[in-house]
């Protein structure tokens, strides 16, 4: 048998027998749920515990402090610095090497750290990265490659005034984006002078922002792998934003659905050849491996237009790597332990794209990022379990037993839910307090949440009790915890 | 009140744990006192310590395993840029043709000093010392005839280095020497401005004022109380007297009629001796060192206790510390 990989029934099995292990490092386990049932040795570290202990392949540090993070990179490399971190690493090293780590986010320290550890990063390197996360750099690599941005200009901004100069031909309905941010927190629609003044501050320290015309759009998302075989593309999805019972955060990415009709087949064929386009401009820019692409979609014209480049695993990762065509082949997460294995390999990704773009290779599933939404801060006294939850028929929720993959949740009456705040965290404006996913649509061809979704969200948040903070130095530690660093965004 | 013990333990094992255990508590508040996130990660911890004393490592590590294997104790124990703190401290070297005398009082507030003379023989040197943030050195001496002492240098610089504690350490355990001592003295970075004096049995001394801002001063003094040549902390000098102190030991130290019996009488009377237990700088033993002998006493009124490296038994001794003297029990 030739050691050269060229089916996929080989890199399964090289991934089963896996020896050398391979981490992810994440606050949570989230993003790569269940990826442990395809890669042997495979191992989470995290620094939030959301299965309190009953997950063999999670490992969480037991001597941790409150602390204000700044970011998953602070968190990871607080992890990494760990005495118990570097123990469990260590003691499962072959000699000099530590094995292989993958992250959410990393930067330049992450990358020190790693390599001292003996840990290989199986990512492009952080500075790398970050240019490609630039959604100005975005545009011009979309641009390039044939991916059309929704029409903008590229400028620097001083004032209103300059403002609309620069954009005349987009008309007076603006967004503007920053190079970075998170979504909901650095996306601007300017209609008018007060909105404008409302964001001025963040606008003008900008050396460069995207101004877009503002269009009657839907969010989508799609993941995709960018390998030396070609890249390897997912279903597209759509995106849930801006759900007041889900985020305070306008405009804020909650959640995901994946169905086989979203969207009509010309824009699920625009976006997946875009994606393709994209994927293999990034090999070109020296970028490989793993990326999501959010496309617009324009409900007035039906144009595909690109949104922004993550050049990580995602959000949506859980739903791309759960469902039924990554279940008949692998998910799209090995293709990216692939393309950073020393593996020879040679696979027909053309194949292995039609086969993942019929509708009947995707299966339903949704997902809800459940943060509070309330602008109270109090300690969390219970908080639900992570597993599988089941909804009776007057729409109440119980927990009906412990897992830790979505596929336990066998049909729309169950769901699996995965706790993030627990028992003795402060809830505050934005804690992520879980991430509910379940079997078929939340959402309605409107793009509204179902009856199902607003009981879900209910139910959950009603397992939630949490005690009024009374004790002034306690309150003060919340309030500086939640309003400080602390409030950073799980994925 | 304090107790002090000696422990006798050659190797860390049980006898160290449960000095780790019962002071643990304290240490971890005091480490926490400025918040977690201000001490350095064990990373850095575990790098600093490798770059600048890797002989210690294999001890080190031994410590954090018996310290229970937690990230919190093992940052600590490398007592890499600790929580700042401060100490008075007067301390002199007698160098005689006869033989050496490293004598010194150790002023402090009494609750918050560990009381432990541990005997040991980590590495190839056997040690005698008082130890200080569970395996950081006050003063002590080795077999191969080194004896030193620290003394706080009375200046409110902090920075990038390490608690003086392990220093000392440091140099005990890698140390046969003077010559050998001024080498790490000059080389091994501190968090905080501290006058560390060495002597050997050969007769050599010096005193190395140390400090994170600038580079080590060291040279042949015999002498060293609370501030590092100008006074620069106006408040603390005086609360400590150190100049007044530093004085008094100077001339007994020059006046070569003074041999070791008037040196300590001297350190157990004020000014040397403190009774400022009040404001935290009130003496609470004198220690003397003979390297050439291999003997070290400890003073209290009323009460001597004298160890070697062949006769060191395990002891235990109470000292009341009160406003109107020592009394020992």
């Amino acid at each position: 048998m030739s050691s050269k990989i060229t089916s996929i029934a080989d890199v399964r099995r090289h991934f089963l027998n896996n020896k050398r292990p391979i981490y992810f490092i994440s606050a949570t386990n989230f993003n790569l749920l269940g990826i442990g049932d395809w890669v042997g040795n495979f191992r989470h570290i995290n620094y939030i515990d959301c299965f309190d202990r009953r997950q063999r392949n999670v490992f969480v540090p037991r001597e941790k402090f409150p602390r204000d993070f700044e970011g998953i990179e602070d968190i990871n490399n607080y992890l990494l610095e760990h005495k118990e971190v570097i123990d469990f690493i260590q003691s499962r090293a072959q000699g000099d090497d530590a094995g292989i780590a993958t992250f959410l986010m990393f930067d330049e320290h992450t990358e020190e750290v790693c390599e001292q550890l003996g840990l290989k990063i199986a990512f492009p390197p952080a500075a790398l990265r970050s240019r490609m996360d630039n959604k100005i750099e975005t545009v011009r690599i979309g641009n390039k490659a044939g991916v059309p941005s929704v029409p903008n200009v590229l400028a620097k901004v001083g004032s209103y005034q300059e403002l609309l100069e620069v954009s005349r031909e987009l008309g007076t309905d603006l967004v503007v984006q920053t190079a970075y941010g998170d979504s909901g927190h650095t996306t601007f629609f300017i209609a008018s002078e007060e909105d404008y003044y409302k964001v001025a501050e963040e606008i003008e320290a900008e050396p460069e922002v995207k101004i877009m015309k503002r269009i009657n759009c839907r969010g989508s998302a799609i993941e995709a792998c960018a390998t030396r075989s070609g890249t390897v593309v997912g279903p597209l999805m759509t995106e849930l934003v801006g759900f007041k019972s889900l985020t305070p955060y306008k405009g804020g990415w909650c959640g995901n659905e994946m169905f086989a009709g979203a969207f009509s087949q010309t824009v699920r064929d625009k976006a997946r050849e875009y994606t393709f386009k994209f994927g293999e401009a990034l090999r070109e820019e020296g970028y490989r491996g793993y990326f999501e692409l959010d496309f617009l979609i324009d409900m007035d014209g039906g144009e595909v237009y690109l949104g922004e480049l993550n050049p990580r695993v995602t959000g949506a990762s859980s739903l791309t790597n759960v469902a039924a065509f990554a279940h008949s082949d692998i998910p799209l997460f090995l293709f990216h332990l692939l393309e950073f294995s020393e593996l020879d390999f040679d696979l027909d990704i053309a194949e292995i794209n039609e086969r993942w773009s019929h509708p009947e290779s995707i299966d339903s599933w949704s997902q809800l990022v459940i943060k509070h939404t309330e602008e109270s801060v109090d300690l969390l006294t219970a908080a639900p379990a992570s597993g599988v939850w089941r909804m009776e028929q007057d729409g109440r929720i119980a927990y009906d037993h412990y897992d830790s993959h979505p596929h336990a949740a066998e049909n729309e009456h169950e769901a699996f839910f995965l706790r993030i705040s627990g028992e003795g965290d402060f809830r505050y404006e934005g804690a992520d307090l879980g991430i509910l996913i379940t079997r078929g649509r939340l959402m309605d061809d409107d793009f509204q949440l179902t009856e199902r979704a607003r009981a879900w969200i209910e139910g959950i948040r009603g397992e939630y009790a949490g005690q009024p903070l009374q004790d002034p130095v306690v309150e003060e530690v919340a309030v500086s915890h939640a309003i400080g660093g602390g409030n950073f965004k799980i994925l | 009140m304090l107790d002090f013990r000696t422990v006798r333990e050659e190797l860390p094992g049980p006898k160290w744990r449960s000095l780790f255990d019962y002071h643990w508590p304290a240490y971890e508040q005091w480490y926490l006192s400025e918040g977690e996130r201000e001490r350095p990660a064990y990373l850095a911890c575990y790098n600093a310590l490798r770059r600048h004393m890797p002989e210690l490592m294999d001890t080190y590590r031994m410590l954090c395993e018996l310290a229970g294997g937690g990230d919190l104790s093992a940052r600590l124990l490398s007592l890499y840029r600790p929580p700042a703190y401060i100490t008075g401290c007067s301390q002199a070297v007698l160098a005689r043709p006869s033989s050496t005398v490293l004598a010194r009082n150790y002023d402090y507030p009494p609750e918050l000093c560990e009381g432990t003379i541990l005997c040991s023989r980590w590495n190839r040197r056997r040690v005698i010392a008082m130890s200080d943030c569970l395996w950081g050195v006050l003063d002590g001496m080795n077999d191969a005839g080194l004896a030193v002492s620290l003394a706080f240098g009375g200046r409110k610089a902090v920075g990038d280095g390490f608690g003086a504690p392990i220093i000392l350490r440091y140099l005990l355990e890698t140390c046969d020497d003077v010559p050998q001592a001024a080498e790490v003295l000059a080389r091994v970075p501190t968090h905080m401005a501290y006058n560390i004096t060495v002597a050997d049995r050969a007769g050599r001394y010096v005193t190395a004022m140390i400090a994170p801002d600038r580079r080590a001063s060291i040279r042949r003094v015999p002498v060293a109380t609370n501030h590092q040549k100008k006074i620069e902390w106006y408040a603390h000098a005086l609360a400590s007297e150190t100049l007044i102190r530093e004085r008094q030991l100077s001339i007994l130290v020059d006046d070569e009629s003074t041999g070791e019996a008037r040196l300590v009488s001297a350190l157990a009377s004020p000014p040397l001796f403190r009774h400022d237990y009040g404001r935290g700088l009130g003496t609470i033993y004198t220690a003397v060192y003979r390297p050439t002998e291999g003997s070290a006493g400890f003073h209290w009124p009323g009460l001597n206790l004298e160890l070697g490296f062949e006769d060191f038994p395990e002891e235990r001794i109470t000292v009341r510390y009160g406003a109107r003297g020592l009394y020992t029990g």
